[in-house]
């Protein structure tokens, strides 16, 4: 009797085991099952949504916001938070339309480039060297940048024309291969790079060690403010050639056109399981998180829902991810107060004293 | 990683097998024939002219008065502000332009025609716009399908690339952003979509690609307001050497933030050459920023400043009464864009002086309009105007109810 309470006993223990193993699974996963979800669905369900125009659609659509995810989700994980992202897309795309016009892009795109990397720099030394709160310094960065763009276009959009222009914007904007126009083929790469970049580098890895304890990784003798510096950096450069990218395509660039990409971003490498207070999160959740959010965008249209609705759903999802977040990490915090080494430890020790 | 990443490819992998196997769009689906002649004829007789506006103002109103269109300077932008011509390119876009690629009209009828309208963003405007569309489809039988971007580039060029997909008979858009514009229109040219710009102005080489474009002449009737605005600032100041005036301005880029800056502008630069212009902004269509910004011209200027030209008749011209109320300056002649039901109120109470009859409803309603006439193969000129009006204290209560 008491061998089959020990083998039922041991079963229990084993279910828990596999209950626990498949939780901790879903959560590691719980944005490529959201993403599958989400394309099932609208495929099944969303008027011509499963075709390939609105598929290469959603591609494009999606490049800008996951080339800035890239570098965004980096400063994340350290930690950091960048909210000066949209307004450098836009000056970066300003700057390499306004001198596009007197250079050509050979020469405009790469100074824009550099000064989206500029704008990274400042942020970088100013939160890891003069030791100013990442959320105020970028608050600033953004203000700062759209006077500045401001001051630039005299309060104008910047747009080109001519047959030279069209055929790039054209060239950007066709596919290539099926349903990937360079645009998106370019995006790939970003993608692939920085996710090899993050993931199989010891300058990566540092990321989640700054991001997961400064101190401990200082002990461990990283260089924590250039890790920082670096995450700035790539956030801004990233935002840059998305701008670019895109005022490229369109051949315009307006004074807004990256203002909604911030909120869109931080949504989605939440969402994407990236922690906000570092340490946690993945360059390709974060991409999967902006495809998802944008084929349930996509979908809402679709079925002829308005904005309202666009916004109301991911305002909900993201609401629900949060809402998890602080869950599990409350449930994390009540395991390990209750385990009962530590308390048998902790007994001790007072014992001791 | 490796299960990320094989997780991520079977994702692409899947997007691609998708886009593969279902390649193609749903086409848009036309009658023919017999059908398409009696559609047409039963189209014709459809009498939109009986239809009404919220404010009890026949819905479709056109413009007789056509402007004279002045030759264009060899470079419009070397010539400064205050010059008119140097709006040229703004302000007569689509009336001599080049079409490029243009279908051709079936000559079908309207009735049963899929519409799909894009328009720039969410706001109280917005919904009269759309209701004065709607009335005009419900009268044809047609399909409309109203998207809003809600003010975001990215998420319109989305819009049109979904509209394009979903093949529809007839596209109308207001565009975002005047310059932009030129590779939408492109687009939705290319995509052989017949497509109408309406309401804001793009740019003169954007038009080419649009059958026509219909909407407000806010240029001519921004000029008609400055005017209007510089007599009352003289009445009001009887030999007074300089009229200093400021300008709230409307969200760059959209033609309304030249129209309705520049124009009347250049326009005060003939009409009245004491006007000075003190300062320009661009506060947004907040209220409660409109006020702090008038509050510091108020401190600025003092007594320099005589008048206020807002592009707003209702968020800006309550926050600019309120700053003016609180400084006790009801010396200042205030005049803005629009009529909707807050600057209605406001010019029958006196603290706005005139405001422009912009109907929301007609500017929608004349967009479907024009697409029907399209489908019934009628002619359409370049442009299609709304009739321009000043609404002072005078005539306000002609145009209650307000239509937003």
């Amino acid at each position: 009797m008491q061998r089959l309470y020990g083998v039922w006993g041991g079963m229990m223990r084993k279910n828990k085991l596999d209950k626990s193993k498949l939780l901790a699974l879903g959560d590691r996963f719980r944005i490529y099952i959201l993403f599958g979800v989400i394309f099932i669905f609208m495929s099944l369900f969303a008027p011509r949504f499963f075709n390939s125009y609105n598929l290469t659609t959603i591609l494009r659509t999606v490049s800008m916001n996951a080339t800035i995810a890239l570098g965004f989700t980096i400063v994340m994980i350290c930690g950091e938070m960048d909210l000066s992202i949209g307004r450098t897309a836009t000056f970066a795309a300003v700057i390499a339309l306004t001198l596009q016009k007197k250079f050509g892009y050979g020469i405009s795109v790469p100074i824009a480039v550099l000064a989206g990397a500029g704008v990274g720099l400042l942020n970088g030394i100013l939160v890891a060297k003069i030791k100013i709160n990442s959320f105020i310094v970028t608050i600033g960065t953004m203000t700062i940048l759209q006077g500045a763009t401001y001051t630039i276009t005299g309060g104008n959009s910047v747009s080109l024309s001519g047959d030279k222009v069209f055929a790039i914007s054209d060239f950007l904007a066709k596919p290539l291969l099926p349903m990937l126009p360079p645009r998106v083929l370019l995006t790939i790469l970003f993608v692939v790079v920085f996710h090899l970049f993050v993931s199989n580098s010891q300058w990566g890895r540092n990321f989640y060690m700054v991001g997961g304890n400064r101190t401990t990784a200082w002990l461990a003798g990283i260089n924590t403010d250039r890790i920082t510096i670096t995450a700035f950096i790539l956030s801004s450069t990233m935002a840059a050639v998305a701008g670019i990218l895109f005022a490229m395509e369109s051949s315009a660039a307006t004074l807004n056109m990256g203002d909604n990409s911030l909120m869109y971003v931080v949504s989605a490498t939440i969402i994407g399981g990236t922690a906000m207070s570092g340490g946690k999160g993945g360059i390709l959740r974060s991409v999967v998180a902006v495809l998802s959010l944008e084929m349930l965008y996509t979908g809402t249209i679709l079925f002829g829902f308005g904005n309202e609705v666009k916004i109301f759903i991911s305002g909900l999802i993201l609401a629900l991810v949060v809402l998890y977040e602080a869950y599990a990490s409350y449930k994390h915090e009540k395991t390990i107060g209750q385990r009962a080494v530590l308390l048998e430890e902790l007994a001790q020790a007072k014992e001791k004293i | 990683m490796k299960k990320q990443v094989k997780v991520v490819l079977l994702a692409m992998v899947l997007l691609c097998l998708g886009g593969l196997l279902f390649a193609q769009g749903e086409k848009a689906v036309g009658v023919t024939g017999a059908g398409a002649a009696a559609n047409l004829e039963a189209s014709l007789k459809v009498d939109t002219s009986v239809l009404k506006a919220a404010d009890g103002q026949p819905l479709l109103r056109l413009s007789s008065e056509l402007p004279k269109i002045p030759t264009r300077p060899a470079n419009p932008e070397a010539l400064p502000d205050t010059d008119p011509l140097r709006w040229f390119d703004m302000e007569y876009a689509g009336w001599d332009t080049k079409k490029t690629n243009i279908p051709a009209s079936p000559k079908d009828g309207a009735i049963g025609k899929r519409v799909v309208m894009i328009v720039h963003g969410d706001h109280p405007w917005t919904t009269a716009c759309s209701n004065g569309a709607k009335k005009v489809a419900d009268a044809y039988g047609m399909d409309l399908k109203i998207l809003s971007p809600n003010w975001d580039l990215a998420v319109q060029n989305q819009m049109i690339d979904q509209s394009i997909n979903e093949r529809p008979d007839m596209i109308l858009i207001i565009p975002l952003d005047a310059t932009t514009a030129i590779q939408q229109a492109r687009r939705i040219n290319q995509s052989g979509i017949p497509f109408i710009f309406f309401n804001t102005l793009p740019t003169a080489e954007a038009m080419n690609y649009a059958i026509t474009w219909t909407g407000p002449d806010d240029f001519g009737q921004m000029r008609k307001l400055a005017k209007v605005f510089a007599d009352e600032m003289r009445r009001r100041n009887p030999g007074a050497k300089e009229l200093g005036i400021a300008y709230v301005q409307h969200a760059p880029g959209g033609s309304p933030y030249f129209a309705r800056s520049y124009g009347p502008l250049s326009e005060l630069a003939g009409y009245a050459p004491e006007v000075v212009t003190l300062d320009m902004q661009a506060p947004g269509f907040e209220a409660d920023r409109t006020m702090q910004l008038v509050s510091d011209w108020l401190t600025r200027f003092g007594p320099r400043l005589k008048g206020i030209f807002a592009a707003d008749d209702s968020a800006q011209a309550l926050g600019i009464i309120e700053a003016l109320k609180k400084a006790g300056r009801d010396d200042i002649v205030v005049v803005a864009a629009g009529n909707s039901k807050i600057g209605m109120d406001m010019v029958t109470d006196g603290s706005l002086f005139a405001i422009t009859y912009q109907t929301a409803e007609g500017d929608g309603a004349l967009a479907v309009q024009t697409a029907a006439d399209w489908f019934n193969g009628k002619e359409l000129p370049n442009r299609r105007d709304i009739p321009q009006h000043i609404i002072t204290k005078a005539d306000v209560a002609d145009f209650y109810p307000p239509q937003w």
